[in-house]
């Protein structure tokens, strides 16, 4: 299994180095978000308190690019290889599809990871305004991305039975928002389960309390448990119904139309 | 045995909600290190069986079994030693070399970066490729490209390998080294070999066994020299001094004919009697030459797939 993530991590680089054009102009979309966020953070700031709020909003910023790369990853992978005649040589491999969608979009996010990192560090060193973000962040981070993956796999869903899913993409990223903004944590009664159960929800509870509260992450109630509960549960789901799926497209003989 | 295939049924549900009946029973085996060639007109379920046997289709009835491990369940085990290149797809990843492509795939079926690296380079020395594993895919012939093809689904050293037309417009040069190695395969390394091909030479040359597949059922198969001796015999060139007129033709063809060229075809006839008839309906075009040959897997195939396929063949498998 660990050939089969190195090989997809290769896969991944050789590609990137292979047409630099997207490369850059992906890098180049971070590079000037982050910069602009870094200038309207001191210009609103007049430049004094540049504390928390603004790496708590690039933290914010790059948590949800991440997931949502998660979100969007397998299912595009499936519609991308499904029209260029790979789809069904992935499928043929011994660790089953869900595994292999997995190990790419682990390879993705890490990749994503390291140009956020990387933007970061230059845009700090050109406005000579140094951020610090706390080495806790990485565990809601890692838990919204497990959720996100879950999602993933739903999407991956529709797209090996559909054979399109930017409509679904463009819907869950409405939905995905409204509950990152909404304040589900302070619902209360039968509300309660919403803000438990619905994706990310509890995750963003974790992070608010961490970063406007600067609550630790163990004292943040029992948000840590129910984000990794939650996660689990996303988790479980996206590949039930993958498999699910699967089985489905394999039925009607149709995993390699498009 | 190497591979076994035990009563696959599929019916597809089109758009319109009818049901196509794919493949309706077909039972065969193969050993190791032979080669069968699946042959059949269009639409008559070999792809679909193909598919059956690497798992891409799930069949409604009827197993797969290779080496052992059965397909339906936990697949993994049997996709280990299966290798396809499918028909009409790339197969390869077209942005990437041939030795990224070797890496990608080997990796996902377990194997190390050197392993596959190792493995792939030898496979295209094999085929006479090896300056071209740094090109990427795209730049490649499509006789090369196809050659790779084979190589990415030999990197794990399957014991069984499907290809699905292989050959299929491919040039003479092409086609030729394809076969080559085929024949090398599966003979020196004992790699047992499901073909498909709509061109007969190319199964005549490879094949160990032919099978024949119409609408579902499969309707002959047997060793390709049995195959092959059973219109021996009755099989027959005719020669004529002169293009018939187009009517003469279509008589001709009701009779048989397959024309070669202009002025020359073959016919399987019942009784030697037969070639009167021919004759006569050629009439007033004269017959110069009547030779009795040892029939070709073609003429076997036109002949075998003239006739409809049996109707209780059809009854005793959905039944
Ligand atoms: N996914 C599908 N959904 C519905 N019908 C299908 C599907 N795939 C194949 N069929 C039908 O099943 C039958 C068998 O098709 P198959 O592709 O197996 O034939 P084939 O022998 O490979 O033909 P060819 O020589 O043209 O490649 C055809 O009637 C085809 O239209
Ligand atoms: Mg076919």
């Amino acid at each position: 299994m660990l050939h089969a993530l190195s090989a997809e991590w290769r896969r991944e680089w050789v590609q990137l180095r292979r047409y630099p054009t997207e490369l850059l102009s992906e890098l180049a979309v971070i590079v000037l978000v982050f910069y602009g966020l870094f200038l309207g953070g001191s210009y609103m700031a007049g430049g004094a308190i540049l504390g928390g709020r603004l790496s708590d909003i690039i933290v914010g910023y790059a948590l949800w690019t991440l997931s949502m790369m998660s979100v969007g990853t397998m299912g595009w992978t499936i519609s991308n290889e499904a029209q260029n005649g790979t789809l069904e040589q992935v499928f043929l491999s011994p660790y089953g599809a869900a595994l292999i969608l997995l190990l790419r979009n682990m390879a993705n996010v890490v990749i994503g990871l390291l140009f956020t990192i990387l933007t970061l560090f230059s845009v700090m060193a050109i406005t000579g305004h140094y951020l610090f973000i706390s080495p806790w962040d990485i565990v809601p981070g890692l838990l919204m991305i497990a959720s996100a993956t879950g999602l993933g796999y739903l999407v991956a869903s529709v797209t090996i039975l559909m054979k399109r899913s930017q409509q679904l993409l463009n819907l869950l990223q409405f939905i995905l928002l409204f509950l990152i903004m909404a304040p589900t944590a302070s619902l209360g009664g039968p509300w309660r389960w919403l803000a438990i159960m619905a994706p990310f929800s509890p995750v963003v509870a974790l992070l608010r309390s961490m970063m406007t509260q600067g609550a630790a992450l163990l004292g943040t109630g029992n948000w840590l448990l129910w984000s990794v509960v939650n996660a689990v549960l996303w988790l479980l789901i996206g590949l039930l119904v993958f498999a699910w799926a699967q089985k489905k497209a394999r039925r009607r003989g149709n995993l390699s139309h498009y | 045995m190497l591979l076994e295939v035990g009563g696959l049924v599929k019916r597809y549900k089109t758009k319109d909600r009818q049901i196509v009946e794919a493949v309706r029973g077909i039972r065969f085996t193969l050993s190791a290190g032979a080669i069968l060639a699946f042959l059949g007109p269009n639409g008559a379920g070999k792809t679909t069986t193909i598919k059956m046997i690497a798992g891409l289709v799930r069949p409604d009835d009827g197993d797969v079994t290779v080496e052992g491990h059965s397909l339906s369940g936990r697949s993994g085990q049997a996709l280990r030693h299966l290798g396809a290149v499918l028909e009409g797809s790339r197969n390869l990843y077209w942005r990437l070399t041939p030795l990224e492509n070797f890496e990608y795939w080997g990796g996902i079926r377990g194997l190390s970066r050197k392993t596959a690296r190792d493995r792939g380079r030898e496979l295209m020395r094999e085929f006479g490729l090896e300056d071209k594993i740094g090109s990427t895919v795209q730049q490649l012939s499509r006789g090369m490209q196809q050659q790779v093809a084979i190589c990415a689904a030999l990197i794990h050293s399957p014991s069984l390998l499907l290809l699905d037309e292989p050959t299929l417009g491919l040039d003479l040069d092409a086609s030729d080294r394809i076969q080559d190695y085929v024949l090398r395969l599966a003979h020196e390394r004992g790699v047992g070999i499901l073909l498909t091909t709509h061109q007969m030479e190319v199964a005549q040359t490879l094949a160990d066994r032919i099978s024949i597949i119409q609408n579902g059922v499969l309707t002959l198969e047997g060793l390709k020299e049995d195959v092959l001796a059973r219109f021996t015999g009755s099989s027959y060139v005719f020669e004529l001094a002169e293009a018939p007129s187009a009517e003469a033709r279509l008589l001709a063809d009701d009779l048989g004919a397959a024309w070669t060229g202009e002025c020359e075809f073959r016919a399987v006839l019942d009784r030697p009697t037969d070639v009167y008839e021919i004759m006569r309906a050629l009439e007033p075009c004269a017959v110069v030459r009547v030779m009795r040959e040892t029939a070709d897997l073609a003429t076997v195939f036109r002949e075998h797939t003239r006739k409809p396929v049996p109707v209780e063949n059809i009854r005793e498998v959905t039944a």
